[in-house]
């Protein structure tokens, strides 16, 4: 058991971690990161490999329970039509994002004002608004200035490129008349900060080995710990610990040789994500806490939100750029993000065009979809589609509902004897009049950009990438778990900094914010630290 | 019953299973590609899913039985409807052959140098070299430019 006293100890070492940790350590306090995965080898990253595509469906797959590598924990979602997607690593599910980079709109913050739903946030874009700059710089974005979807906004890199896929859309959009734009990505499209820049390699989805993808292991962590911060990996944390006074003591956790150990500090941050974070401060019940850690408002684990997304394909005449090219990242639309009250529901999405995908993707996707049947057509409808197929995905604003919520499986655990978090959620009304104006509107972009066909699903039951509003911020201790800063109501040590404080989800990626609001409250502790715990 | 199940296939099963890979994605008519029962697939599936072969097997004796019944020797040379039927009436009694069959096929199949090479691709993994790819007309975006702000102001 430790005895040493760090002034701050953070659990979980992804996006917000990354960003908080780097800030902070400027103040040259005693910073511990405890990650249960591992640092990456990127020479290890499927792209590196001819199997690399089948490993996108074995140990670098999005689900948790299919991964089951030893870092990962269960996760029960099988009452969820969207399954939750994650990856436990130095740099978190950064290792697995597409790098999408996208701000939320000044309205996602005031959507309770401008549209009667969800809550307004307890702060603003322009609060956040200094944060994304700086973060885009961290992080290495790629982009376009002039974006009317936009307030004005620096984006440091230039675009990835649009390739055949972005100009036949492009054109498409513009046939229609309809907004699009190169999309923000956190993508090296050339060298930065000692990154090697991009050079399309496809499947960032599975890591990118030549590291110019921007996950925290290769951005912030590097630089957090030239300022001192010390990341202890393979060490899982079992539950956070409190005193008589409503004080964090600090935190239980099982090192990688499965030993307990106990690490004492000023203050605990939490940084888990959106189902993590939760299942962290449930499973830490005390006596002040019998209903789990932070939780007098009950809130904690409440309000759940993923982004319902909708998968629309084109079949083209003409080949495209196949695999080739940051598999995620190309143009997106955002012509339907902001409330419409012609449409039959509020708020809304955006389209994020996705390049195609490789030979076995290809044979995957046919023989579920059965447009690649086996037999003496095969090879027919596989030239049909391979290498002429591209698309778009709907990225949906999912709504605050106290009924979807993570709380503790009743018998499920991980390797170390935790409870696992259990899913329980269901679509509303208005999400799923979303995907279905999502799915016609795709299809009508994909026609008038010349796709012979068109197919679609909705929702796709593995998107469960984003998970916000867990642990939601607010000024009212009776409605939300942490304050418009990031400290709990309950517990005045005790902070929360990832997706899990979202009062809304927005329709765009959240990584950036997520990001921006970890600078912005790692910039608040270093603003308070002579009254921090008042 | 499965400890009686074989770790590894006969060379008539080997044989066997080469129609019936070859009955999934027969050789192409007209280009290079081959089709999967020449590729050696049924040994690769031994070595890199051997966890499938009591499956395999068993799917194939009750392939085995059926041609029986229908007075069938050579697999290979029957129509390829009748490989079909055969194939397809073999789900009642092996519900789980056919998915993972397919499932290995088409994932072993596209990874091969020669279905690549024949697809006019380079049988090599994307990373070190990378690829090249058009920066694209940022004209396009020209009418895009010329919109009013999108956002609401708040």
């Amino acid at each position: 058991m430790s005895e040493e006293t760090v002034d701050v100890v953070i659990v979980g070492a992804g996006a917000a971690a990354a960003a908080f940790a780097y800030s902070l350590a400027e103040t040259r306090m005693k910073i511990v990161c405890l990650e249960q995965g591992d640092w990456m080898n990127p020479a290890e990253y499927p792209s590196s490999a001819s199997d690399w595509e089948l490993r996108g469906f074995g140990d670098f797959g999005l689900s948790p329970n299919g991964r089951g590598r030893p870092e990962d924990y269960p996760v029960n979602d099988a009452e969820s039509p969207i399954a939750i997607s994650n990856f436990n690593a130095v740099g978190g599910s950064t290792i697995l994002y597409a790098g999408h980079f996208p701000r939320l709109h000044p309205s996602d913050f005031r959507t309770r004002s401008l549209d009667g739903v969800g809550e307004d946030w307890p702060l603003d874009y322009a609060s956040l608004e200094a944060y994304y700059d700086d973060n885009a710089v961290m992080m290495g974005v790629a982009g376009l200035a002039g974006d009317p979807a936009y307030p004005p906004k620096k984006v440091p890199l230039p675009p990835v490129p649009l390739g055949q896929v972005g100009e036949t859309l492009g054109r498409g959009f513009n046939r229609l008349g309809w907004h699009w734009w190169p999309s923000d990505s956190a993508i090296a499209t050339v060298e930065h900060a000692g990154r090697a820049p991009c050079i399309n390699l496809g499947p960032c989805l599975t890591g990118c080995a030549q590291g110019a993808k921007g996950s925290t292991d290769v951005t912030y962590w590097p630089a957090a710990v030239r300022r001192g911060v010390e990341v202890r990996t393979r060490c899982r944390v079992r539950e956070i610990t409190v005193g008589e006074d409503d004080r964090a003591e600090g935190v239980i956790y099982y090192d990688a040789d499965g030993v307990e150990q106990h690490q004492r500090a000023e203050v605990v941050v939490v940084a888990c994500n959106g189902v993590g974070t939760p299942r962290l401060l449930l499973n830490s019940r005390s006596k002040n806490f019998p209903q789990g850690l932070a939780n007098r408002s009950g809130r904690v684990g409440h309000n759940l939100m993923f982004h319902p997304y909708a998968m629309v394909q084109g079949v083209f005449e003409e080949p495209l750029d196949g695999y080739k090219g940051p598999m995620g990242c190309c143009i997106m639309s955002q012509e339907f993000y902001e409330t419409d009250l012609q449409r039959d529901f509020v708020r809304g999405y955006s389209f994020e065009i996705t390049r195609g995908v490789g030979p076995i993707g290809t044979a995957l996707a046919g023989m579920s979809s059965g447009d690649i049947p086996w037999g003496p057509d095969h090879h027919r409808a596989y030239s049909e589609r391979f290498n002429r197929t591209m698309g778009m995905v709907a990225i949906c604003e999912d709504l605050p509902e106290l009924h979807n919520r993570v709380s503790l499986d009743p018998e499920l655990t991980d390797g170390n004897g935790i409870p696992a978090p259990k899913i329980h959620y269901r679509l509303s009304e208005n999400s799923e009049r979303m995907l279905e104006h999502a799915v016609a509107r795709g299809r009508e972009v994909l026609e008038a950009a010349g796709a012979r066909e068109t197919s679609a699903q909705a929702p796709l039951p593995f998107a469960g990438w984003h998970l916000m509003g867990t642990a939601r911020m607010g000024t009212d201790p009776e409605d939300s778990v942490v304050n418009e800063w990031g400290r709990s109501h309950d517990v005045k040590n005790l902070f929360v900094i990832d997706g899990s404080i979202f009062v809304t989800s927005g329709a765009v990626n959240p990584t950036n914010t997520i990001q921006a609001l970890a600078l912005f409250i790692a910039e608040q502790v270093k603003q308070r630290l002579a009254n921090l715990f008042d | 019953m499965a400890s009686s199940l074989p770790n590894e296939l006969s060379s008539e099963r080997l044989q066997l299973l080469a129609g019936v890979l070859d009955a999934i994605i027969p050789p192409g008519e007209g280009d290079d590609l081959p089709g999967a029962g020449e590729l050696g697939l049924g040994e690769a599936l031994q070595r890199k899913a051997p966890e499938l072969v009591p499956l395999v097997a068993e799917g194939l004796g009750a392939l085995e039985r059926e041609m029986a019944n229908r007075q069938v020797a050579d697999f290979g040379g029957l129509a390829e409807s009748d490989k079909r039927s055969l194939l397809e009436d073999l789900g009642s009694e092996q519900p789980g052959f056919l998915p993972a069959l397919l499932f290995q096929v088409y994932t072993t199949y596209y990874q091969h140098p020669r279905v690549l090479a024949a697809l006019g691709l380079e049988a090599r993994p994307p990373y070190p070299l990378g690829y090249e790819l058009e920066g694209g007309d940022l004209g396009l975006l020209d009418p895009v430019r010329k919109r009013p702000p999108l956002y609401r102001r708040t």
